[in-house]
């Protein structure tokens, strides 16, 4: 990858503003799982918690409870996604524990040309991303 | 008086006197009092209802003739009185004629029949009823056939029934059988004989088709096929249409058939299968035109049309390769900004093709059917293509070179084989399903045109190829379990009968085998990437697949990412990085993945692996979420948008006026002068002319304003005083913009300005220059942009900016979005407007503050159409008399021509912008609930004039803030502007 990045990062330097327009692509996700959760911040922070929550509990009587969940939060959702797990945590008198994981995601950048003579060029870009595993423990 | 008024009729009269009517005396006498009081609609069912009354009564000869003219009645007034609101059916006025001479004859001969008379009918005899002479004599002979006529008559009538109901719907309900509509033998004896006759009646009525070919013979294939093409002469089918007729609302649109929503309740769940799932579309109904020649030729002529202002054009470097799909804005040749032609989208054949060296390229320009006849004709005139070639694609051009000629014939009529494979095999290509031409054109006409200066061939590719959309995160699964890419021939098997024969000479050339493996494995991993919006936008990929009917699975099942395939990371994210590679966007059949054909079979196929099907609806609700502008509804500046506001104002009305009055909103007390339409033409006019009025005022007022103006008052926008210095003049006239907005006077003073510069000065346009869209929605208050603003070489908003703007502009609409505050969700034609200093003030004490409220207009045509229906009334009445005088009325003289609709406004509108307490700034051409945001979300134009105006009268914070109302309500809520790049 860091060869690759060499030639991108010389293109950076000449990259006029009036000519390019930014596009930020999704990001690369695995195929989600029923207890994995994409925290975000365009979502109320208390409806992503309550979500994590019924995970959790499962329906009325206790079924289909997850065992163990994983919050993902990318960039600026980390802090969130740590808040969520802290929460959930906080509010489960001892019986849910957490476990994070850090990582780095390579995001993709897409550099719309405004005029005709340039070509798109994507850029790579590196963003920290948490994995948080809140899982049940028996308590002793 | 009214007898001799008759008199030229009596001639006729008798003539009629052989088969006059004569009704019962209740009967009669009830027809004339309920007749006085009589309104139209009534007469009418009344005459229906004394439709099956017998007629054909016959009285002696003379009886009548002598005595209907002559004008015994002594009292002669009353009847008079009575007849006169009369109007009835002709049938109708006969009976009373007929009862008028018996009347007469009886009257003088006999008085105790008039007593009679009047008790049992009623009658009312008019104020000076009771004046009546008393015959004083009759005639025992003629009283007794008078009465036995009638009572002839009376007991043919009770013989006869009345009601056009079957024999067994009358019996009574303990006295029905089952079965008895078939089999006259449950019916009892004495109606056995009428059911007869009314059996055979009914078979006679029977369609005919039914007789003469049985239900086997019906669906035959080749009947069903006559049959299908006998039914899409008129409106051409999709190839999916049997499809789509069992499970979708169909609609006749733009010369298709085409489904417009599913009929199962399915809007939330198209929704999801949109977000988090698949949806897919069938878009074969858009046209494709083909243009082939010379690169530099092609562009050449295209250039004039397109703008650089508005994105990239034709000629951008990576849709030449053929790698990307571009979409673009088409104008009239030279005419940009105005006269808009639509938005198409295109595909440049890739440039390296194996084995193919000539110059000449292909593009296909995808658009909308309503656009293709303008758009056509417009590409043919800047290409000067004007002949036509025979009949096209099968001969062969001259211009091409071997190699590419050959691909060419090849190419539509492997296409058409490919298609309908399977029919053909069955039936030895008997009666084809044959489409020639398409809804939109003629199927006479030439569908291929060439240039004999440019050497373009343009040609209508319209139905050759069919296109799908899908959308959501799914839908590369899907196309990756759906399809499977082509298994390579081996030497040897005899392929020369089957269709498949492109398909094996292509397999002889080793790179052509190359190049599929590569795109095979390309596809291959596509279905690794789990959203489609990871790989670059528009990128074409070209694949030969196998029949998907082999590998379709047995049961409905549902697609999900295999997470196996999304391990093989480098790969991935060098397609991701770099795109497709240009050479796999080259197809053998140039049937790539998004316009491949397809049967019915491949939609269900597709359906098995877990994609839902939307229609015209999902498709707008789609484009509403994407934020763009819709096709053709939202080009309000090009021809097939003003057609369709037309058609669909049209509709809204019929609508509207169905309802009764008391039932739909009055619009014009409700403020809303056009609840259907939206009067783009006369906004911008009103704008330009109060912006332009206001000027003149402040100049008035202010006539040496180069010296005091600039740098004392405070205009909000204007932060640069050195600068506003320059423009002395002009600036100087710039004063309290706020002040002047909010007291509306100027406004008042404007219409003959508006009259004026509306002679003179040209249509509307839209704005799409992509650098003034960014700047406004920086100015907008979008923080994203704004805050990249400063760097990015943006303006402050400020007067000279924006008189610069408007100079170029003077009648612009910008496409805006509006997303609510708080609640309410915004429908179409709903209102734009600019918030008042107060509510603006109270919206920052009260957060939770709905908005104001329009007060309630008065309604200055409610006692005009009062007024008109007397006045009809009494022509009514006059005509009455005329009208029977004349031997068939054939109806009243409909209402004037300037028939009021009571709750709208009639005549020309008003100054539209200062109508309301609320100036008006545009008008919502979508607008709903959006799912996306969980609001209220709209999208619309507003007056590019107006916006500025607002902009530079709003404090930073609260910049970008309008009030949005509905045309049904008085209630304003509040919503943030946000301009859509």
């Amino acid at each position: 990858m860091a060869e690759n990045r060499e030639p991108r990062g010389a293109v950076e330097t000449e990259l006029d503003p009036v000519e390019y327009t930014l596009r930020k692509r999704l990001p690369h996700r695995l195929p989600r799982r029923p207890n994995d959760i994409y925290v975000n911040m365009k979502t109320d922070f208390k409806a992503q918690l309550t979500r994590c929550q019924k995970l959790l509990d499962g329906g009325a009587r206790g079924q289909n409870a997850c065992t163990e969940i994983y919050i993902h939060g990318l960039g600026l959702a980390i802090n969130r996604a740590i808040n969520i797990a802290l929460q959930l945590q906080a509010g489960s008198f001892g019986s849910l524990q957490v476990a994070a994981n850090t990582s780095t995601v390579e995001l993709v950048d897409e550099l719309e040309p405004e005029t005709d003579t340039r070509e798109p060029l994507t850029r790579i870009r590196n963003n920290s991303a948490i994995h948080i595993r809140v899982f049940r423990v028996t308590p002793k | 008086m009214r007898h001799a008024a008759r008199s030229p009729r009596t001639s006729r009269l008798d003539g009629l006197s052989q088969n006059l009517v004569i009704l019962t005396w209740g009967t009669l006498a009830s027809s004339h009092r309920v007749s006085a009081e009589m309104s139209n609609a009534k007469e009418r069912k009344h005459a229906k209802k004394m439709r099956n009354q017998p007629t054909n009564v016959t009285l002696s000869s003379g009886f009548v003739a002598d005595r209907g003219v002559k004008h015994r009645n002594g009292g002669g007034k009353p009847f008079q009185a009575q007849k006169e609101p009369h109007s009835g059916t002709s049938r109708q006025r006969q009976t009373r004629t007929a009862h008028h001479a018996l009347a007469e004859s009886d009257a003088n001969e006999q008085s105790s029949s008039r007593v009679t008379f009047k008790k049992k009918g009623g009658w009312k005899a008019g104020p000076e009823g009771t004046s009546q002479e008393i015959p004083k004599y009759i005639t025992a002979s003629t009283f007794a056939q008078a009465r036995a006529a009638e009572i002839s008559a009376m007991l043919k009538a009770v013989t006869q029934k009345s009601s056009n109901s079957l024999v067994f719907q009358t019996l009574p309900r303990h006295m029905r059988r089952r079965a008895m509509s078939h089999n006259v033998k449950r019916l009892p004896r004495r109606l056995r004989e009428i059911a007869q006759k009314e059996a055979e009646k009914a078979v006679h009525q029977k369609k005919e088709h039914s007789k003469n070919k049985c239900h086997k013979a019906r669906r035959c294939h080749i009947n069903r096929m006559l049959e299908f093409n006998r039914r899409q002469r008129k409106n051409i089918w999709l190839e999916t249409h049997i499809w789509h007729a069992k499970r979708f609302h169909m609609v006749k649109m733009w010369g298709y058939c085409l489904g417009e929503r599913p009929t199962v309740k399915s809007h939330r769940a198209c929704y999801r299968a949109m977000t988090s799932r698949c949806l897919l579309q069938d878009l074969s109904y858009y046209c494709c035109l083909e243009l082939k020649g010379k690169e530099e030729e092609i562009l050449r002529a295209l250039s004039p049309m397109c703008s650089g202002d508005t994105g990239l054009t034709f000629a951008a470097v990576h849709y030449l390769s053929g790698k990307c799909q571009g979409s673009l804005l088409l104008y009239r040749a030279n005419k940009y900004p105005r006269e808009t032609l639509g938005p198409v989208t295109f595909i440049w054949k890739s440039e390296r093709t194996p084995g193919d060296t000539s110059e000449s390229r292909q593009l296909w320009i995808w658009l909308h059917p309503t656009l293709k006849q303008d758009i056509l004709e417009e590409i043919k005139a800047v290409c000067q293509c004007v002949e036509p070639t025979g009949s096209a694609v099968c001969i062969p051009d001259p211009l091409l070179t071997p190699s590419q000629e050959k691909s060419q014939t090849e190419l539509p009529e492997e296409k058409i084989g490919r298609k309908r494979k399977r029919k053909d095999d069955r039936e030895n290509a008997k009666p084809v399903k044959k489409i020639v031409g398409d809804g939109t054109r003629d199927p006479l006409q030439p569908y291929s045109w060439i240039s004999p200066a440019t050497g373009i061939i343009i040609s209508d590719l319209t139905m050759e190829m069919n296109r799908f959309r899908l959308i959501g995160p799914l839908s590369h699964s899907i196309l990756t379990e759906a399809l499977k890419a082509a298994s390579v021939h081996t030497e040897g098997e005899d392929a020369e009968k089957t269709p498949h024969r492109w398909w094996a000479e292509a397999c002889k050339n080793p790179d052509s085998v190359s190049l599929h493996h590569r795109q095979e494995a390309v596809f291959e991993l596509l279905g690794g990437v789990t959203s489609p919006a990871e790989v670059a936008a528009g990128t074409v990929l070209g694949l030969t697949v196998g029949d998907p009917r082999i590998n379709l699975p047995q049961k409905r099942s549902k697609t999900l990412p295999n997470p196996e395939k999304c391990q093989d990371n480098e790969k991935v994210t060098q397609l991701l990085l770099e795109g497709v590679p240009v050479e796999c966007s080259h197809s053998f059949l140039w049937n790539q993945d998004i316009c491949k054909s397809v049967t019915e079979n491949k939609i269900s196929d597709q359906i098995y692996r877990g994609a839902r099907v939307g229609g015209l609806k999902e498709a707008v609700m789609h484009s509403q979420y994407k934020r763009s502008p819709n096709v053709p509804g939202d080009f309000p500046d090009c021809p097939a948008g003003i057609l369709f506001a037309e058609e669909q104002a049209k509709n809204l009305l019929e609508k509207y006026k169905r309802r009764p009055p008391a039932k739909r909103p009055n619009y014009v007390k409700l403020g809303t002068l056009a609840p259907f339409c939206c009067p783009w033409e006369q906004l911008t006019r009103d704008w330009e002319s109060r912006v332009q009025a206001r000027e003149e005022s402040s100049a008035a007022s202010s006539p040496g304003g180069g010296e005091m103006g600039p740098t004392g008052d405070v205009v909000p926008g204007a932060l640069m005083p050195g600068r506003t210095r320059q423009l002395s003049g002009e600036a100087g006239t710039s004063l309290n913009d706020a002040e002047v907005m909010d007291t509306d006077c100027p406004a008042r003073a404007g219409p003959e300005w508006a009259t004026s510069r509306g002679a003179t000065s040209s249509l509307f346009c839209v704005l799409r220059s992509r650098k003034l869209l960014r700047q406004l929605s920086a100015w907008c208050g979008d923080r994203r942009v704004a805050r990249l603003g400063p760097g990015r070489g943006q303006q402050e908003l400020s007067r000279e900016v924006c008189l610069s703007v408007l100079d170029c502009f003077p009648r612009a609409l910008v496409w805006v979005r509006l997303s609510l505050l708080r609640k309410g969700s915004p429908e179409p034609h709903t209102m734009i407007c600019i918030p008042a200093k107060e509510d603006l003030l109270q919206l920052s004490c009260d957060r939770l503050y709905r908005g104001p409220q329009e007060s309630k207009h008065c309604d200055p045509f409610k006692s005009k159409i009062r007024k008109q229906k007397e006045k009809e009334k009494t022509e009514k009445r006059q005509n009455r008399g005329s009208a029977t005088s004349e031997s068939l009325a054939d109806g009243d003289p409909a209402a004037g021509p300037h028939a009021l609709t009571l709750g709208l406004w009639s005549g020309p509108l008003p100054a539209v912008t200062s109508h309301c307490s609320r100036v008006l700034l545009g008008f919502v051409t979508r607008g709903d609930f959006s799912m996306a945001v969980g609001c209220g979300e709209a999208l619309g134009f507003v007056s590019l004039t107006g916006l500025l105006d607002m902009l530079s009268s709003q404090p930073g914070g609260q910049r970008g803030l309008v009030l949005l109302r509905p045309p049904a309500s008085l209630q304003y809520r509040f919503a943030r502007v946000t301009v859509e790049v």
